[in-house]
């Protein structure tokens, strides 16, 4: 039941990267997501694309990194986008009024072409 | 003397080869005494006597070994009376007369001289060149000796020392481990202690309402994320509150803290659930030691109603929906989510904004909190239970919707799924009593897996008329 997670950084173009990942996004993953994301801020990548497509499962921990995630990006001038959400995923984020802020797209490339990930949010 | 020191000889208990070294000394140049000496600051030490019985050290005299040990040559005094400075010492003026002495200093491999071979006789006599040698061979002997002892004396004090080392380390172990274990002991206790202030020991008494509540943690060493409270707050108005801080342990034990507190502070100034959530919005945003901590809450404001009920205002901050039980007249129950559209997470956006709803909680209706331990926990085929799987469960129950049964029912639900991976779970129920009902009560129901009582089917029950 349990897929081995991954964290893939399969595209990245002068201040964009995306992120991608799969398998359960929780308590034991999130910090490891989070760690990886604020290195590709850090390396001069503060508009993230977070493609959330092979995630299985995300729970308040998940959403705890991708809140820490936006905050640093936005202290870095840059942005967080999210691609690809699950279903499940997509209504956590609708109850908890995090779409409000981080905005949708329904691919990576999507997001890359939607203004290259930037948000006015 | 340091090298004597360092040789560590002197007093030590009498040795074979130092005694045979000096019966030889006596038996190769034929007289009655010979010795083996080391001298000390300010006595001559006999290592090995032969012919000299019961004596073990004498004065630093001159004239005899005194002088022998200051020169690297043999001393040879054929005749101690016509010797001007032999003369007068103590062994030869004394009751043993000593006429001859002879002696070789020890010298030691980097030129320290540490004592003497000896040979004495009670009557003056000459030695050969040849006896001189054989002399200091034997000095040489004692020197080798020496030598020997020393190399082995560090060695067993190497062994010693690795030794001492070695327990010293276990002794280190031992003790770590005890006090590791001391702290574990104590942490536990603190945690438990902290949980205890943590969650609210036993809901009020809240006239024409029916409260009940549950409360779990993932393990005793945990402390729990989920909190509620229940408050009055004015004019007959009771305010409830419940929630999940994002995260586990110690960190997020101190944002559940500084909710509650802050929750019923901010109810005092402004009892609306709206502005309650954006006050805590606003301390967790403040609170620079919770860094990007935040929770999810529902905070509801109850007001009196003439028929019996409550009006119920609900807020939400990125809170899965309450559920709103209300019986049927088929005898079925109606099972709503009262959702607040547009409520996030508090305390993780500065811009966040809360939404409200009002209901009304009518006599023989219940209102069921939860924390998403209960919607996330798994069941046999390892899904989650999920929304669908709760809102089935409530619509299958029998029309009763008293908080007492609706807690008790739902511990029985979680009871049913397997144990794995529970994360903590926090139940908070409301209910008004039917008019033709038995006698309204409270009913608090509080289970914790950390206490030492805890029963899922008992807990703690308080039920008033």
């Amino acid at each position: 039941m349990t897929d081995a997670f991954h964290i893939d950084v399969p595209h990245t173009d002068g201040t964009l990267a995306v992120i991608a990942l799969s398998g359960e996004f929780d308590i034991t993953t999130a910090p490891a997501v989070r760690a990886r994301a604020l290195e590709l801020i850090a390396a001069g990548h503060p508009d993230l694309v977070a493609d959330l497509a092979g995630v299985t499962f995300c729970d308040s921990s998940g959403l705890g990194a991708l809140v820490g995630i936006w905050r640093c990006a936005k202290d870095a001038d840059g942005s967080l986008a999210l691609a690809a959400i699950p279903d499940r995923l997509g209504r956590l984020l609708s109850v908890t009024g995090m779409d409000t802020f981080l905005p949708a797209h329904p691919s990576a490339d999507a997001a890359l072409a939607a203004g290259q990930g930037r948000t006015t949010a | 003397m340091a090298a004597v020191r360092r040789y560590d000889i002197l007093d030590t208990p009498p040795d074979g080869a130092y005694d045979r070294v000096a019966a030889l000394a006596a038996r190769l140049f034929e007289v009655p005494v010979a010795t083996v000496t080391i001298v000390d600051e300010d006595r001559i030490w006999f290592k090995a006597t032969h012919g000299l019985e019961g004596v073990t050290e004498i004065g630093r005299d001159p004239g005899l070994c005194a002088s022998a040990v200051l020169t690297d040559d043999p001393t040879v005094i054929p005749d101690t009376l016509v010797d001007p400075i032999a003369c007068s010492n103590p062994l030869v003026a004394g009751p043993m007369g000593v006429r001859f002495y002879a002696a070789a200093p020890i010298i030691t491999a980097d030129g320290y001289r540490l004592g003497t071979v000896n040979v004495l006789d009670t009557r003056p006599r000459e030695i050969s060149e040849a006896d001189s040698a054989t002399l200091a061979d034997l000095a040489a002997v004692v020197r080798d000796q020496l030598e020997l002892r020393l190399s082995a004396l560090h060695v067993v004090r190497a062994e010693q020392e690795r030794r001492k080392v070695e327990q010293d380390k276990r002794q280190a172990e031992e003790e770590a481990r005890q006090r590791a274990e001391r702290d574990k002991t104590a942490i536990a206790a603190f945690a438990s202690t902290l949980q205890r202030t943590l969650v609210p020991p036993a809901l009020p008494a809240v006239p024409g309402l029916e409260l009940a509540c549950h409360y779990q943690t993932a393990s005793p060493q945990e402390v729990g994320g989920d909190f509620y409270d229940v408050f009055p707050v004015d004019g007959g108005r009771w305010a409830f509150f419940l929630g999940d801080v994002c995260g586990k342990g110690a960190e997020a034990a101190s944002v559940t803290s500084l909710t509650r507190y802050t929750l019923r502070a901010a109810a005092l100034v402004d009892a609306d659930p709206t502005a309650a959530l954006k006050a805590l919005n606003t301390a967790l945003l403040l609170d620079a030691a919770v860094g990007t901590r935040f929770c999810t809450a529902i905070f509801g404001l109850l007001d009196p109603a003439p028929d019996g009920g409550f009006t119920v205002t609900l807020a939400t901050g990125g809170h899965p929906p309450a559920y709103h039980l209300s019986p049927t007249e088929d005898g079925g129950v109606r099972v709503e989510a009262v959702r607040a559209k547009g409520g996030m997470l508090v305390g993780a956006f500065a811009e966040a904004a809360f939404a409200s709803r009002t209901l009304h909680l009518a006599p023989g209706q219940g209102l069921l909190l939860y924390t998403d331990g209960l919607t996330e926990a798994r069941t046999a085929d390892g899904d989650m239970l999920a929304d669908t799987g709760l809102t089935d469960f409530l619509a299958q129950r029998s029309a009763t919707v008293g908080a007492g049964r609706l807690i008790d029912d739902t511990v029985a639900l979680l009871d049913t799924l397997p144990d794995t991976e529970r994360d903590d779970v926090a139940l908070l129920a409301l209910s008004v009593p039917a008019p033709d009902a038995a006698p309204a009560g409270i009913t608090t129901t509080a289970h914790s897996a950390a206490a030492p009582t805890a029963d899922a089917s008992v807990g703690q029950e308080n039920r008033r008329p």
